[in-house]
């Protein structure tokens, strides 16, 4: 039986992605609480303008501006919370993200610890995460990140999309005077050059017909974000049916939601148990953990090494460049730069002709063709697909980024590989997610950085502000990001890490298979570069409206 | 047979540790002492933090191990009592308020298992079924070899253990190990290179159901025809009764011959796979490396200069020897020259 949730006690970014449409601005403000009073007090007047998970009955009662709050373990413990309450929390939370940073690949991981330190492995983050989480403090460091405030904006008017509606603006001086009030630290210090009060973020904007628009890619132009998961009691019933299409799991009976406990702590997860949790049960129920990860690109090296690869490429299949160029990206990435999967539309003919046929390439208005690129990315058809009848990666590399962030059926053991002389593959009909259900993540966040008006490279601040959810970091996004993003045996890659995110100090590879009705052989790309960048960041606690409560009103009682 | 499948040995051996602790040195009871022991060995160089290091696992210097473990058993685990519903146990006068008693082990134990080719001499094709003699020939073979790589370690651990003091030689060590042996039941393999389903021992369950089921079915036929009151089964023209009694005695009997047959053979061991050997693998990895860098830096290459250039690669690796050519064992990759075994340096 299906139990519905309490969405009025559920915080809104953990049910909603808010979206770069409907919300192409984000703003993250960070404090320090100097004393359990002060946190407390900041606490309570904050929790009462947070958006909450409640469903919007129509667009005109969407907020112009969102508020959700989230604490790192420090901010636990610096609120006092009871001793008993806080060792029970997970111990890569009670870590943090620097110090995971040896298996999450953040630091070069042929390294010991002395010698990344000796090199100041870190120099390159923001000062904001270099200072927090003081080595020697143990969790009581005076510049720590203690609470995340996460705003979230509508733009000003249709007219005006690349703007910020105003509420923005007085809702972040608003938070300020509330700190100043509360005697709460306001934490500045981000940026490269540490001189940003908070963390800004926005869609990335384009030129869309003379307009400056919110687009649905990140730097490097590719359509992100398209195949979030969809979890029991997450949306209404007359629209799940069609929004778990690709984004639920596989287990014989058509695409069903995630269950709800994968997502938000105290309710059954994959596995039929309840995620474990600190006493009381209530500070932690309908709470979730996320890790918040500022990840910069490098703009000028990816551009740089694609097109190389690319010259190489079209020689030996025998291209011109340019379509070696879109084919190259397409395979690192498994979609083409428009949100096409390429398991759904493997060669370049064939997306051309795609494009061509929904309407957004060839002699269109930019702005229908913007418009009809956008409904295809939000439709099922952009996301319903599979690979287990593709073993080979013929059609989607094996090691492309998005076979590795969400398997979907690759992995049943029970699925038959091989590939027939005229390129034939077993449908494996049957495959189930039985092996990916329990690593999925929610995708929070948004870009940062300038539009793709301006000019970027390896050294200008851009990138992705990736917010990671769920019950349990060390099994979802700890292990995606240690065992499928920076290593590659599960997709029978070895030590190759992903094409993208991947750190490729050491392993420089990418293996594009090629079908053997083509005649051509397979394509090694072997110079790749760390196009992806951890540039700091932390593991947080989003609490319910009930725990922000009773943090607020100093009454955690595990006892 | 598990302590043999596919080719390999799973050796389980338990050494029982001296109870107390040497009369020089109360501090560290013999206990403690395997545990230093064990805690010097040194790792394999596969982590940043040994890949530089000047010793390297002593296991790593022989050519049979896939994986060694030795750790110190303490006890049986306690699982608590063996519960029973409460109305039996009244029923059959066990009281529940007096405690059990509890399973310990005599003493502490060395365990060492290993995963080991099933040969005498390096460098022997894998067997498919040894027998117990033979297989105790192997252990003997593998005993003498790490006796002969590793002596001091070994002294180290075991001398802390009972029965060890006799042991001086390979041969002793040997015979020693022997007395240690217990069988493995679960052995854990790798996978198979090729799922050749004439290689698994499968059971024809469809004949051994038939054979077993006829018999009974007939037999329960011609019991309830006699329990009607017919003197004869339809078709057949048998007697009801002799035939229901002599049908059921032999369904009986062929299902404890089915059980028994299935039983054996679930414990026939498995071939080993093609390339299983620890020589085969180490050569194995040394070539996927050395192939990936050949086909990245000749990718695109006229047929001619390819046909030329991967002449050359096969010149030099010798994708056939198994001795020379080859990734060391204990290392993490052949990219280092100090990690692969040349061609010069490979005993004749």
């Amino acid at each position: 039986m299906t139990r519905t949730l309490n969405l009025n006690d559920i915080q809104g970014n953990v049910t909603r992605a808010y979206g770069r449409y409907s919300f192409p601005f984000a703003r993250y403000i960070f404090f320090h609480f100097p004393t359990p009073l002060a946190g407390r007090g900041f606490i309570e007047t904050v929790r009462q303008k947070v958006t909450t998970a409640a469903r919007w009955p129509d667009k005109a009662s969407r907020p112009k501006c969102t508020t959700n709050i989230a604490l790192t373990f420090p901010g636990l413990l610096a609120l006092q919370l009871p001793v008993r309450t806080l060792q029970a929390m997970p111990d890569e939370f009670i870590e943090g993200m620097k110090q995971r940073a040896f298996i999450l690949g953040d630091r070069d991981q042929t390294e010991t610890e002395e010698e990344a330190k000796a090199q100041d492995w870190d120099s390159h983050w923001d000062p904001i995460w270099r200072k927090s989480r003081e080595p020697g403090t143990l969790g009581f460091g005076k510049d720590d990140v203690h609470v995340m405030v996460t705003l979230n904006a509508q733009s000003e008017s249709e007219d005006a999309p690349d703007t910020p509606h105003a509420e923005l603006e007085a809702r972040t001086s608003w938070l300020l005077g509330v700190a100043e009030d509360c005697g709460v630290t306001h934490i500045q210090g981000v940026g490269a050059k540490g001189d940003q009060p908070y963390q800004d973020a926005s869609a990335v904007f384009d030129d869309v017909g003379g307009t400056l628009r919110p687009t649905a890619k990140e730097h490097f132009g590719f359509t992100d974000g398209i195949g979030n998961p969809v979890f029991e009691g997450q949306l209404p019933l007359e629209i799940e049916a069609d929004a778990v299409i690709g984004r639920g799991k596989l287990m014989g009976n058509g695409w069903e939601p995630l269950a709800t406990g994968e997502f938000i702590l105290g309710h059954p997860d994959e596995s039929q148990e309840l995620p474990p949790m600190s006493r009381p049960p209530e500070f932690m129920r309908n709470g979730t953990f996320f890790a918040f990860r500022k990840l910069h690109e490098n703009v000028g090296s990816f551009d740089a090494v694609v097109n190389e690869e690319a010259e190489r490429y079209a020689a030996i299949m025998d291209v011109p460049v340019d379509e070696a160029i879109e084919t190259i990206r397409a395979k690192m990435c498994g979609r083409w730069s428009d949100g096409v999967p390429l398991s759904k539309v493997p060669t370049y003919a064939e997306w051309i002709a795609f494009g061509e046929a929904k309407g957004w390439r060839g002699d269109v208005d930019p702005l229908a063709a913007y418009a009809a690129n956008l409904k295809y990315i939000a439709s099922p058809e952009a996301r319903d697909f599979r690979y287990a009848d593709d073993m080979a990666g013929l059609k989607c590399p094996g090691g492309a980024h998005m076979r590795r962030m969400n398997t979907r059926d690759y992995l049943d053991p029970l699925n038959a590989a091989g590939v027939s002389d005229s390129g034939a593959q077993p449908e494996n009909a049957k495959a189930t997610s039985a092996l990916n259900k329990r690593r999925r993540i929610l995708r929070r966040g948004l870009p940062y950085g300038p539009p793709n008006t301006a000019h970027k490279d390896d050294e200008t601040e851009q990138g992705v502000i990736m917010i990671i959810m769920g019950a349990s970091l060390f099994r979802q996004f700890e292990f995606v990001q240690q065992q499928w993003i920076q290593y590659g045996l599960d997709f029978h890659q070895g030590n190759n890490t992903c094409p993208m995110l991947g750190n490729h100090e050491e392993h420089k590879r990418f293996t594009i298979p090629s079908d053997p009705k083509s005649g051509k052989p397979p394509y090694v790309m072997s110079k790749l570069k760390t196009f992806v960048e951890c540039r700091g960041g932390d593991y947080f606690f989003a609490p319910s409206m009930t725990s922000l409560r009773m943090m607020a009103m100093g009454i955690v009682d595990p006892t | 047979m598990p302590d043999l499948d596919s080719g390999h040995i799973f050796l389980t051996t338990m050494a029982p540790i001296k109870p107390g602790a040497p009369a020089d040195n109360p501090q560290s009871s013999y206990e403690q002492r395997v545990r230093i022991a064990l805690a010097k060995f040194p790792t394999a160089n596969q982590s940043p933090a040994t890949v530089d290091d000047r010793y390297n696992s002593p296991f790593a210097r022989n050519l049979r191990n896939h994986l060694a473990r030795m750790f110190v058993l303490n006890d049986a685990i306690y699982n608590g009592r063996i519960t029973q519903n409460p109305l039996l146990a009244r029923l059959q006068g066990n009281n529940q308020a007096v405690p059990q008693p509890v399973d310990r082990l005599n003493a502490a134990y060395l365990v060492f298992c290993a995963d080991v080719d099933a040969i005498e001499n390096d460098g022997d094709p894998l067997p498919t079924t040894l027998s117990e003699g033979q297989q105790k020939a192997v252990r003997a073979s593998y005993a003498r070899k790490l006796w002969a790589t590793m002596e001091e370690e070994l002294r180290d651990v075991y001398s802390n253990c009972y029965g060890f003091e006799g042991v001086n030689s390979a041969g002793d060590f040997a015979t020693y190990l022997d007395r240690c042996h217990v069988e493995t039941t679960m052995p854990f393999h790798d996978y198979y290179l090729e799922l050749d389903s004439a290689k698994f021992n499968d059971l024809p369950v469809k004949p051994l159901a038939i054979g077993v089921l006829a018999p009974l079915a007939l037999g329960l036929v011609a019991l309830v025809l006699w329990l009607l009151g017919a003197e004869h089964v339809p078709l057949l023209g048998w007697s009801t009764l002799p035939t229901w009694i002599v049908a059921i005695a032999l369904g009986v009997v062929l299902s404890y011959l089915a059980i028994r047959y299935a039983i054996a053979n679930g414990e026939k061991p498995l071939a080993p796979a093609k390339y299983d050997d620890l020589p085969s693998v180490l050569k194995a990895l040394y070539t996927q490396q050395k192939f990936a860098d050949f086909f990245i830096e000749n990718q695109g290459l006229p047929p001619d200069q390819l046909h030329a250039a991967f002449g050359a690669f096969m010149a030099e690796h010798d994708p056939q020897n198994r001795q020379a050519m080859t990734q060391k064992p204990g290392v993490i990759s052949s990219a280092g020259p100090e990690n692969v075994t040349l061609k010069d340096a490979a005993p004749t």
